[in-house]
């Protein structure tokens, strides 16, 4: 009925193609609109259509593995000699490695009751399956196989064993969208972890991210890790990656840094998704212990 | 109405191709934009209407599976499909060196759209963005071209052969 009255109007009798272009391109644009004022994620019609052509991703990740797995354990087994003697000497020397580390942990467990740290994260974590990338080369995403149903939300943060991956941007019903930190519009909170410095980790290219408002009198040097500062949706302390450039212009307040992270985003497999981030208190015997000055909390940041 | 869905979903295929396959090689820095170049096919073979809806739906689609919380490519996806349509007629598309250009032109354009459209609604610097125009957007838009004489072909025998089964249908429904 609706449809007969548009083409009984008098402009799309003269120009019925015309028109149809005028309306097509006038939706195309009410939409940036609305999304740009709401900021909402996605509507329920997004949501359904997420989860109708996830499927066809999920399924061609799992093709793909699949034939990827018979060419890794059949066909490239030529080196599998050489790379077992290989092995062999890399668990020695990891072995090495934990033994040392071990007694780091120790010794870090007595220092953190020794400098009476009251408060410790307690994370709860999700893991999912990476099942597509971005659609377009303008934006980093990724798309994972799990959603609402399995307690994903918007803004929640990513990670991987390397560090910090992005945060959730959409979600349906069983699947969702993570913001890389390399996406232009991603920001996180971050500090330098040898020197404290502050300052905001952006996106700026595939694997490459830059620190802004660092400033200029701030001691940071290439090489530098930078973690998580806990404002934010990550929890403290998280590895984002490390200082690769720095560049300190004769002017100006702030000075550029720029940043590899420590996770390869571009062959992202599984992450982690931090479900549940709350602070719990140490057993009451610690209590009686005089109470240390409250960090800052950390504020939901929004871009 | 079979036949625009079935064409949509020949749309999702290749999305859903775009962001597995594609994305797992090496190239994928430079990864062919395959919807694009399927759009710009419908541009040149198919109608106004059902083309321009399936643009519409394919850039709708495209939006939900990227990081861009805008919904650009809804409105960019149209419009290139309906300038590719302007310029149909008054352009010699069978060779491939003219495919080359005509998808290679039309990538450009559509990524110089993009940019521009963010800078009307992003709140947020763009300075990061403008060195992908040489790092992702020219090789990108070569590879699409490059891409497009092989597929047009391919598109071009499916075309061919939906419309054989159409006519024998219609053939045997009397």
């Amino acid at each position: 009925m609706t449809l007969m009255r548009i083409r009984a109007l008098p402009p799309f009798r003269r120009h019925p193609v015309s028109f149809f272009i005028v309306i097509v391109l006038l939706s195309g644009l009410i939409l940036i609109s609305l999304r740009v004022k709401e900021r909402q994620g996605v509507t329920y019609f997004d949501a359904l259509l997420l989860e109708v052509c996830s499927p066809f991703q999920k399924a061609a990740t799992h093709t793909l593995e699949a034939v990827q797995g018979v060419f890794q354990k059949y066909v490239f087994l030529i080196h599998t000699q050489e790379e077992n003697e290989m092995l062999k000497r890399r668990i020695a020397e990891l072995q090495g490695e934990n033994h040392q580390t071990k007694e780091m942990t120790i010794a870090n467990e007595r220092f953190r009751r020794l400098l009476q740290f009251r408060d410790t994260l307690v994370t709860r974590t999700l893991a999912a399956e990476v099942i597509g990338q971005d659609a377009s080369s303008w934006f980093k995403s990724v798309s994972l196989n799990k959603g609402e149903r399995d307690g994903v939300q918007r803004g929640m943060a990513v990670i991987a064993p390397e560090g910090v991956v992005g945060q959730v941007l959409k979600t349906s019903s069983s699947y969702s969208t993570v913001l890389l930190i390399t996406d232009y519009n991603s920001a996180i909170d971050a500090i330098v972890q040898r020197t404290r410095a502050k300052a905001i980790v952006e996106g700026k290219e595939e694997n490459r991210c830059q620190l802004k408002y660092l400033l200029r009198t701030e001691d940071v040097a290439v090489g530098d890790v930078v973690v998580t500062s806990g404002l934010g949706n990550f929890p403290k302390g998280l590895l984002v990656g490390e200082i690769q450039e720095v560049e300190k212009k004769g002017y100006g307040v702030f000075q550029y840094a720029e940043l590899v992270p420590s996770v390869d985003l571009t062959r992202l497999e599984e992450v982690l998704i931090i479900t549940e981030s709350s602070t719990v208190s140490l057993p009451p015997q610690e209590e009686k212990v005089e109470k240390p000055r409250k960090a800052p909390s950390g504020g939901r940041k929004k871009k | 109405m079979k036949r625009f869905f079935f064409l949509l979903l020949i749309g999702v295929l290749l999305m859903t191709l775009q962001t597995t396959l594609l994305a797992s090689l090496p190239i994928r820095r430079f990864r062919p934009d395959l919807v694009l170049i399927f759009m710009l096919y419908l541009g040149f073979s198919f109608s106004n209407v059902s083309g321009g809806l399936l643009a519409f739906f394919l850039g709708f689609l495209m939006d939900l599976f990227s990081g861009n919380t805008f919904g650009l490519y809804t409105f960019t996806r149209p419009m290139i499909f309906f300038m590719a349509q302007l310029v149909r007629n008054r352009f010699y598309w069978q060779g491939f060196s003219s495919q080359f250009l005509f998808v290679f032109a039309f990538s450009l354009l559509e990524g110089f759209f993009i940019l521009l459209l963010l800078s009307g609604v992003s709140s947020t610097s763009l300075h990061n963005l403008y060195p992908s125009i040489w790092t992702y957007l020219l090789p990108q838009s070569l590879f699409t071209g490059l891409m497009t004489p092989i597929l047009f072909e391919l598109f071009q025998k499916g075309s061919v052969s939906l419309t054989e089964n159409h006519r024998r249908s219609v053939q045997a429904g009397g």
